[in-house]
């Protein structure tokens, strides 16, 4: 029976949808939509479907072995299980601790990109649905795609703890509901304080945004410099580790979900049954409180946020151009103008996009704070060894943020330079100007700010001069290697149907990029860094044995000094070739499909 | 049925939307036109609750749009200009979910969406996947989901744009089916021949500002101007100081019956009245619908929703015609 009003007279009015049928409803939505996703993928994109499925996989696995490697060691190197249960406790709470902050900010950016710039919620807000359940629905997905690299990393985390750990099943029961209610409470913070935000300061929002990232990177650099300085013992005692864990018990607050987590899950652990479950209890009540809380917050503000977010004017640009932009305009130079020209356009569109330069703000300014810092240690340390490895680890991880750059930002640039072809295509350019100023923006976007940190941490780490040279070659190679890679294949892969960045870069040829990219480094570093490393390992070595007068040792060092410099030679020169083709057989493969492309 | 109480809206220091004070009633096919930047895309988001207005108030059927923004939305219909459509549903989908969201039950929706597929001639895509679909294939779905729960207010932004002329066609002879049956309708529009062909009566904004209420013959006799296009009257307005004209006094709308044929002389207009009574007939709905009642009364008889493909043979003869 339909109640309520008529429209006109003989027509029905339609009653509200009761909030269960609206869920039904938009559930329904949902799962139509997933299970549309899934058949085209099984479809037309089976082989794509399972180089995603076994490459990450491979990546869990791996992640898996290196954590259970790292807790047998754990075992092994620590005999006092007092000792190593306090280890555990104070890295899993850092960890979560760390977790549940990233988790409010990225959720925060999500919702932010899901309720105020999406279409969809434009269309939802003209259909009588509740507002309530249009902020949930948006939620959701927040939740998943702010969640998912945590689910990535932490899983094999957790699995491999319970596997070395040999806990009771209920620890298995116990660690989805646990880290599932965990992810819900800083999502919803994060969900809080966007609306909070739009709604009250509207125009204030991204500079108040920046602000917040700016004091973040901030605290992170006071927190980092108040764990390693003035530490009273030498590095890697049992004085040194207690003074560590002492500075790390901030994480141990209480109050914090991600204390709830780690004892939760240590609990069940050590099979205390009645612990763990009361944790569980009081995350998951926690996390319906604060869902509630946020649904709450949004049934209030959302419409008027939006509406307010609407009202923002647009900012008046200068005329002339940038500093900035004369300045590159400057350095290229050499470059044929109509590249420079397109360096340029491309410079001013990722300045001012927020969401691009942020992310390569924040993980290369927390990096940055980490080298300048890490320079506390070499002064007082005897082993060299240590320093050695680090700046090499520090290097490999330049390397590998620099993949995720170019995979999350080059890589996207050209598909989503399809949408502008109704104008590059009509102007006298060729297509390979496009393609070759896309590598050279890349490259030189690159190389500033990887040799730059890479100088700050051999510098901190006061390593040998033939060390930096060394590292600063190998980053030359990395930065053109990666850019050709990305350009080229985002060339040869394109996606012309997503409009977000983010989407290119996670889909197939994103991924791919990010394999073969990562792979690339890896071979790099073997030819051309590892060897140096090598090398001056066992020149120490060599020096330390010498101390002790002549030892059968010694002959051995001086045998794989000499393989180390051939391999070093020889790497050098094979990373450079490799490099090289490298760079031109992906561009190739990229121009070529480039100028087949139509549109 | 569509009121604008001297609604304001400002972003930052412009003002997009001046002192707007309009009604629309039952029966009328109002048109907004304006250069672009005027405001009429802001009239529209405020009228379907996208945003809120910074002065004055925007009722439909009664209701606060601002205050009550569900009960509003029930009773509007929206096209927007630049449409959303899930890409990974069917046509058949998103109106059942559309059609959900409305309240209708399963059996009504199901004779609803079957009647839409006939008029709005979705029959051959409607099961594939939207992303599927060209511009003018999605914005017949846009418009089937628009007239799904029968709304007795249309708001409609662009309709026209990337429609072939077929598309137009069946359009426009729905929208001008729909006044006729009762309903409000405010399209806002850049084409300035459809709104001579079927708007009973036009608004001219710019700058946030109407600068005349009122039919195109009334426009020529403000501009003493007879026998020149809707263009041209258009552009003399809307370079020329003219102030703003309400040649209906306070914009109270006509009654809700069709616009009643008038001789002026220009002949579009009232053709277009002609028309419509025509076209009632054609697509008349046997829900007794009469003339003169507000269809937004709450004391209309329950009467079961029916409706049927375009079948000349059995329909009934319109009452209204």
């Amino acid at each position: 029976m339909i109640f309520g009003m008529a429209t006109s007279p003989g027509v029905q009015c339609e009653d509200f949808l009761p909030p269960q049928a609206e869920a039904r409803a938009f559930w329904l939505l949902r799962r139509r939509i997933i299970v549309a996703r899934v058949r085209q993928l099984l479809t037309h994109a089976r082989l794509r479907l399972s180089i995603v499925i076994i490459l990450s996989a491979i990546l869990w696995f791996g992640l898996f072995g290196l954590f259970a490697e790292g807790f047998m060691f754990l075992d092994s190197a620590v005999p006092h299980p007092q000792w190593r249960d306090q280890i555990v406790q104070t890295v899993l709470g850092s960890f979560f601790v760390a977790l549940m902050l990233m988790l409010v900010l990225s959720a925060g950016v999500l919702i932010y990109g899901a309720l105020f710039r999406s279409p969809e919620t434009t269309f939802l807000l003209t259909i009588p649905a509740r507002t309530e359940r249009v902020f949930l629905h948006k939620f959701q997905e927040a939740l998943v795609f702010s969640s998912w690299g945590f689910v990535l990393l932490g899983s094999p985390v957790l699995l491999a703890f319970g596997v070395v750990s040999a806990v009771p099943w209920y620890y298995y029961a116990m660690l989805l509901p646990m880290v599932i209610a965990f992810v819900y409470i800083p999502v919803a913070w994060g969900a809080i304080l966007c609306l909070l935000l739009i709604r009250y300061l509207p125009r204030g929002a991204g500079a108040l945004l920046a602000l917040i990232g700016a004091s973040a990177v901030l605290a992170a650099a006071v927190l980092i410099r108040g764990l390693i300085t003035e530490m009273q013992s030498e590095l890697l005692t049992p004085g040194w580790l207690h003074d560590m864990l002492s500075r790390l018990r901030f994480s141990e607050a209480r109050l914090l979900p991600s204390w709830w987590l780690t004892n939760g899950l240590l609990s069940a652990a050590e099979g205390d049954w009645s612990e763990a479950m009361l944790l569980l209890v009081l995350l998951i009540s926690n996390a319906l409180f604060w869902r509630q809380v946020a649904i709450w917050v949004a049934g209030l503000l959302l419409r008027t946020a939006y509406s307010n977010l609407a009202g923002r004017t647009a900012t008046s640009r200068r005329p002339h151009s940038a500093l900035v932009d004369r300045l590159a305009d400057c350095l290229l130079c050499i470059a044929p103008r109509p590249m420079r020209l397109m360096i340029i356009k491309d410079l001013r569109l990722f300045r001012r996009d927020p969401v691009q330069w942020s992310q390569f703000f924040i993980f290369f300014g927390l990096l940055l704070v980490y080298f300048v810092n890490i320079g506390s240690f070499s002064h007082s340390l005897h082993y060299s060894g240590w320093v050695n490895m680090v700046s090499f680890l520090n290097l490999s991880v330049v390397g590998l943020l620099l993949s995720t750059f170019t995979t999350r930002f080059i890589f996207p640039m050209i598909s989503l330079e399809a949408r502008r072809f109704w104008l590059l295509g009509m102007l006298p350019l060729r297509r390979h100007t496009i393609l070759w100023s896309k590598f050279l923006f890349a490259t030189a976007g690159a190389i500033v700010p990887c040799c730059v940190l890479i100088l700050v941490s051999d510098f901190a780490l006061r390593v040998p001069r033939s060390i930096v040279l060394t590292h600063q070659l190998s980053c030359l190679v990395l930065c053109v290697g990666l850019a050709g890679i990305a350009v080229g294949l985002g060339a040869r892969f394109p996606d012309f149907r997503e409009e977000s960045a983010a989407r290119i870069a996670a889909g197939f040829g994103g991924t791919l990029n990010l394999v073969l990219s990562t792979l690339y480094i890896v071979v790099v570093l073997a030819l051309m860094a590892l060897p140096f490393h090598f090398l001056v390992a066992a020149d120490q070595a060599a020096r330390t044995f010498s101390q002790f007068g002549p030892h059968p040792w010694m002959a051995e060092s001086l045998r794989l000094q000499g393989w180390f410099r051939l391999w070093l030679v020889g790497g050098t020169i094979g990373g450079l070739i490799l490099a090289a083709a490298t760079t031109v057989w992906v561009m190739y493969v990229g121009l070529r499909a480039f100028n087949r492309w139509e549109f | 049925m569509i009121e604008f109480h001297n609604v304001t809206r400002r972003y930052g220091r412009k003002v997009a939307v001046a002192d707007l004070s309009l009604s629309i009633g039952p029966g009328e096919l109002f048109a907004l036109l304006g250069p672009n930047g005027a405001g009429k895309t802001t009239t529209i988001k405020m009228l379907v609750g996208l945003l809120r207005p910074d002065g004055g108030t925007v009722r439909v059927c009664g209701r606060d749009v601002a205050q009550d923004i569900r009960e509003a939305s029930r009773m509007i219909g929206y096209v927007p200009d630049q449409p959303f459509l899930y890409d990974k549903l069917t046509g058949r989908e998103f109106l059942e979910f559309v059609g959900q969201m409305r309240g209708l039950p399963p059996v009504v929706l199901a004779e609803r969406i079957a009647s839409q597929v006939c008029e709005l001639e979705l029959g051959d895509f409607l099961d594939e996947l939207i992303e599927t679909y060209s511009h003018g294939m999605r914005q017949r779905l846009v418009f089937a989901a628009a007239f799904l729960h029968d709304p007795p207010v249309l708001v409609i932004d662009e309709p026209l744009v990337g429609l072939d002329p077929r598309s137009s066609r069946l359009v426009k002879n729905l929208l001008r089916a729909r006044t006729a049956a009762g309903a409000s309708v405010l399209m806002s529009t850049h084409l300035l021949s459809l709104a001579e062909e079927i708007a009973t009566r036009i608004g001219i904004v710019d700058r946030g500002r109407i600068k005349f209420l009122g039919t195109k013959a009334q426009l020529q006799q403000l501009l003493a101007l007879p026998h020149t296009s809707l263009e041209q009257l258009f552009l003399q307005l809307t370079e020329g100081n003219h102030q703003p004209t309400r040649v209906q006094g306070d914009g109270v709308s006509p009654a809700a019956s069709p616009a009643p044929a008038v001789d002026d002389g220009s002949g579009e207009l009232s053709r277009a009245s002609r028309a419509d009574g025509q076209l009632a007939a054609h697509y008349s709905k046997p829900c007794n619908i009469t003339a003169d009642a507000d269809p937004c009364d709450t004391t209309a008889s329950d009467v079961p929703r029916q409706h049927r493909c375009a079948d000349p043979a059995e329909r009934r003869p319109a009452e209204d015609s």
